[in-house]
């Protein structure tokens, strides 16, 4: 323990003495700039213009169809007698978030209210950044590691939604940071903590489960950082007992909560691949910032020679989600999100080292000290421009689940609120329409790309199954058109333009987007039809 | 690229149809109306075929349905003969045709006694028992709902103690046309005045919609009509008036029932509508849940028309097709009443679940329009009928058009305790951060001894 802790000090001390010039050729302006400077400046307004990002233009577009079934989840959760006769209140996920964002919808359910929880967890994730990069290197790295994600575009879109992936990278986070207290104090009491903090990664979200392989991983990797067994076996019961809540309060709950669970698990364990295998990799890096996960690859490739149980702690906290979610069929956008706290003090701690040749006076002088603050900036500006162009909300006719709001979602459904009649049924192509429409319509709908296979198909969706029946039948008189599950599903599609051609379908309602074209020219594109339809 | 399929899609939609007309370009045809009396702006009738009241609403809970006991004898003529026969729920919504002949009903009346019922099908060959079934919400799940919703009138009666040609008769004009009960060879002739003569006259639109409706086929055609096809002109007594057939500017009146759905969709649904069915008429054999998809359809249109806010829609049944009911009819005149029928109100001024209990006939809905139009009355019947004002309540605001759905009780899941999660989650949460909390301090005070052994700084 004291040799790591003299390891730590001496790293910290010999990346200060990198920067040191001679006392006598000081410039003065410099030296006055430099030492007004401190850490905590830069965390402040890290967490400021993260804040802002995140806040910025936050209620433009309405939910998206994970943001509805969550919100919708939480608005069940008080029994909001709008919502919760459409969304279950149990489904695959343990409830942590749902149930912090249920105490703020006892005030009524409203877009903005949900996303600011969202956007709270995500600025809590920065200030806990700091506090790992300080943890593990010092104040500096933890500072820029905070300014670097404040303005990830990764952790700017999906912190701004109603998803559980940013407050399961908050506890992630939160983890991280125990365990990297432990691996620095060898405190027992960390590990126990830490223990906690991973089994609320699990409430949140259950898939930060994977992150115990992480921590695993770690601990068998740095045989340097002493375990043992009493502490194992501590950790173990907690992280049991907090994961454990999360069946045994379904089964306690009744009401078929136990069973529903369990069904949504075996579907969720043989869903088919959603994404091809280069889903990740070409989409990932670009969100994290191609420059940063640059400079977190090659500072570990040109500090080889300083790696330590640091960098085998990030790299197992990245290593291990990535190849699980890369083998995993199932692919989600923001699934990776919990490594990007690690990619970021990667790229910190590589950002720290790079420095200019030290020079005893002149504008080289000026250049070499003021260098690490270019490349921050540099990097930062390399982030800040996309996140801004995604906040700026450029409205589009395609849609990735968990990359933003459904532009046109919220105005159809307010618009179905206030002039279908209420009882009136939906007909969409899939079921992501219908959780809009049905969060914001208060209307049943149906996704006709539902299976009517109870194996093959999400338990908490209704099939139908003979939609050419219930037109005719008079038990759908609404067929909703929209391009986002259009372009995912061109025949389903294709099937409801039909049913609309069939049944003397009448458009009643359109929503349109502004968006640029090819060409650069800026066209009105209709995104969501309803049509009203009659046998 | 898919914008620009969208865009194309709209296009086409606009070709073939899919968008309404738009109302600029609309005609309104109500510019010159007499002003109506009531809120009620548009007036919707439909005769719908052959069920007695208690046939669909005997079981219906706050109506005058089957009394305690109720069970009719096999043979009311033999006083040694105690079998009798009690109502009894028919399965699947489907059933023969019974016998509702004039005769028939004379016999089943039974100079007002009521218990001919059975007695009278089996002298017509049939199986009597039969009059004694009813339906339930089992099979009328959405009328049942719309009952709960809106108006439910059970003294509602036919009008001819007949079958369908002077019961449709007396719906139009107020009498029953032809004593005889049968369609003269040569038509109504102009003596028979029908409420679409007032209405004309005073220049209120009026439509007559009919389902699968045939031009072609009038009194003068029927002969050669298919026999599933001739009961167009007895439902449509219209066609059987040379006056409305050969007058193109009354037979331009009588049109398909399609239109009924463009008048909605143009705004120009006429103030006074009478429709038949055709296949979807309920008469017996064919499918009560037919029927009942129909009206709904006719309703849902309606609801989520510019039309529903100042609209009335009704509907009732011709006669009552043989079936079983308990209520003697009044007597009023040597034709009627006959039994009673169901009938339904359906409008956003109509009382909330109300049963009504207005003695009632066909001429109470020339009896509405007259009152609600000013039209002079067509006879002795409507002048004496009563009018169905009791039903809505027009001190209310106009109600929000809701689609009434096939369940009949609320659809209750389980749902799993609230307060286990709650208390769960409070739980996990409170522990977890205790002991987050507990190693805080400790590292605090780590971290302070490092600061003293580095001299004070931090790190």
């Amino acid at each position: 323990m004291a040799k790591e802790q003299a390891v730590n000090l001496a790293s910290t001390t010999s990346v200060g003495a990198a920067h040191a010039l001679p006392a006598q050729r000081r410039i003065a302006w410099l030296d006055a700039i430099q030492a007004s400077l401190s850490p905590w400046q830069l965390v402040a307004t890290a967490m400021f213009v993260g804040a802002m990002l995140r806040i910025w233009r936050l209620d433009e577009l309405g939910y998206n169809s994970d943001e509805a079934v969550y919100a919708g989840q939480a608005a069940a959760f008080v029994n909001d007698a709008n919502i919760s006769p459409y969304f279950p209140l149990v489904r695959a996920h343990p409830m942590l978030f749902q149930f912090t964002l249920a105490m703020t919808f006892h005030y009524g359910v409203t877009d903005i209210v949900g996303r600011l929880v969202s956007v709270l967890f995500g600025v809590a994730t920065l200030l806990l950044v700091f506090l790992v990069g300080r943890t593990l290197y010092d104040a500096w790295t933890g500072a820029v590691a905070t300014l670097l994600l404040a303005l990830m575009p990764y952790h700017v879109v999906v912190s701004r939604q109603v998803l559980l992936d940013g407050p399961m990278t908050f506890f992630a986070t939160l983890t991280l940071l125990l365990i990297a207290k432990y691996a620095a104090t060898h405190s027992s009491r960390w590990l126990w903590a830490a223990a906690a903090g991973m089994g609320m990664t699990f409430l949140a979200k259950e898939t930060g489960i994977v992150l115990v392989a992480s921590v695993y991983a770690f601990l068998a990797l740095c045989m340097s950082i002493p375990i043992r067994l009493r502490d194992v076996i501590i950790s173990s019961f907690i992280l049991a007992t907090v994961v454990i809540s999360f069946p045994v309060s379904l089964l306690l709950a009744g009401g078929g909560a136990s069973e529903k669970a369990q069904g949504y698990l075996v579907w969720q364990l043989l869903r088919k691949p959603n994404h091809i295998w280069s889903f990740y990799p070409s989409t990932v890096p670009i969100a994290m910032g191609v420059l940063v996960v640059a400079a977190a690859v090659t500072g570990l490739w040109f500090l080889r020679r300083q790696h330590s149980w640091r960098e085998n702690l990030l790299l197992a906290w990245i290593a291990v989600p990535v190849i699980f979610f890369q083998l995993w069929p199932v692919k989600g956008f923001q699934y990776l999100l919990p490594t990007a706290p690690c990619v970021v003090l990667l790229a910190s701690r590589a950002l720290r080292h790079w420095s200019l040749p030290a020079y005893p006076s002149g504008w080289r002088q000026v250049v070499s000290r003021v260098f690490p603050a270019i490349t921050v900036t540099v990097l930062a500006l390399s982030l800040a421009a996309p996140a801004w162009s995604r906040v700026e909300t450029v409205p589009s006719d395609r849609l990735l689940a968990g990359s933003g709001g459904m532009p046109g979602g919220r105005e159809s459904g307010d618009w179905i609120r206030q002039y279908v009649p209420e009882g009136a049924v939906f007909l969409c192509i899939g079921p992501s329409m219908a959780n809009v429409v049905q969060f914001y319509g208060h209307r049943k709908a149906y996704g006709l790309s539902v299976s009517p296979n109870p194996l093959t198909r999400n338990p908490s969706y209704d099939p139908i199954l003979n939609a050419d029946r219930s037109i005719r039948t008079g038990e759908v008189q609404y067929l909703v058109y929209d391009v986002y599950s259009a372009s995912r599903s061109a025949h389903f599609g294709d099937r409801i333009l039909d049913f609309a051609e069939r049944y003397h379908g009448t458009i009643v309602h359109v929503a349109y987007v502004t968006i640029t074209d090819e060409n650069g020219a800026r066209q009105r594109t209709p995104v969501i039809i309803i049509f009203e339809v009659r046998p | 690229m898919i914008g620009r399929r969208l865009s194309l899609a709209v296009l086409i939609s606009l070709v073939l149809g899919f968008l309404p007309a738009p109302a600029a370009t609309v005609a309104r045809q109500k510019d010159d109306e007499t002003a109506p009396a009531t809120p009620i702006e548009h007036f919707i009738v439909l005769m719908q075929e052959n069920h007695s009241f208690d046939n669909y609403f005997g079981t219906y809970p706050g109506a005058d349905g089957f009394p305690e006991g109720a069970c009719v004898p096999v043979d009311p003529d033999d006083p040694s003969n105690t079998d009798c026969i009690e109502p009894f729920h028919l399965e699947g919504g489907q059933s023969a045709d019974l016998d509702h002949t004039r005769e028939t009903h004379e016999l089943q009346y039974n100079h007002g006694k009521m218990d001919g019922f059975v007695a009278a099908l089996n002298a017509r060959n049939q199986d009597g028992r039969l009059a004694m079934g009813y339906y339930d919400d089992r099979e009328l799940a959405y009328y049942w709902n719309v009952a709960d919703e809106y108006v439910l009138f059970d003294k509602f009666f036919t009008s001819a103690h007949g079958g369908s040609v002077e019961n449709h008769m007396y719906w139009i004009a107020g009498q029953p046309g032809n004593p005889d009960g049968r369609i003269p060879e040569q038509g109504y002739g102009n003596s028979v005045l029908t409420i679409f003569d007032r209405l004309e006259e005073a220049g209120i639109s009026w439509k007559f919609y009919i389902q699968n409706y045939d031009s072609d086929l009038t009194f003068r055609t029927v002969a050669n009509a298919k026999s599933n096809r001739a009961a167009q002109v007895i439902w449509c007594p219209l066609l059987n008036f040379p006056r409305f057939i050969d007058d193109p500017k009354l037979f331009q009146h009588i049109v398909p029932l399609d239109e009924y759905y463009d008048d909605l969709d143009n705004g120009t649904l006429p103030a006074v509508s009478f429709m038949v069915p055709s296949g979807a008429s309920e008469h017996p054999p064919g499918s009560i849940f037919a029927g009942q998809r129909f009206v709904q359809t006719l309703i849902h249109e309606l609801m989520r028309s510019s039309a529903w806010d100042s609209s009335a829609f009704m509907w009732t049944y011709d006669d009552w097709g043989g079936w079983y009911d308990h209520v003697p009819p009044p007597p009023v005149d040597e034709f009627g009443y006959g039994f009673r029928a169901p009938a339904l109100l359906v409008s956003p001024y109509a009382k909330r679940g109300h049963v009504d209990s207005t003695v009632l006939d066909f001429t109470s809905f020339l009896k509405f329009i007259e009152e609600n139009w000013g039209l002079p009355p067509l006879s002795t019947r409507d002048a004496a009928a009563n009018n169905f004002l009791s039903a809505f309540d027009f001190d209310q605001e106009p109600r929000e058009a809701a689609f009434l759905s096939w369940d009949r009780q609320a659809v209750v899941r389980p749902e799993p305790n609230r307060l286990v999660l709650y208390v769960t989650y409070s739980s996990v949460m409170v522990v977890s951060l205790f002991l987050i909390g507990i190693a805080i301090p400790r590292s605090l005070t780590r971290s302070g001894r490092r600061r003293n052994a580095l001299g004070g700084r931090e790190e």
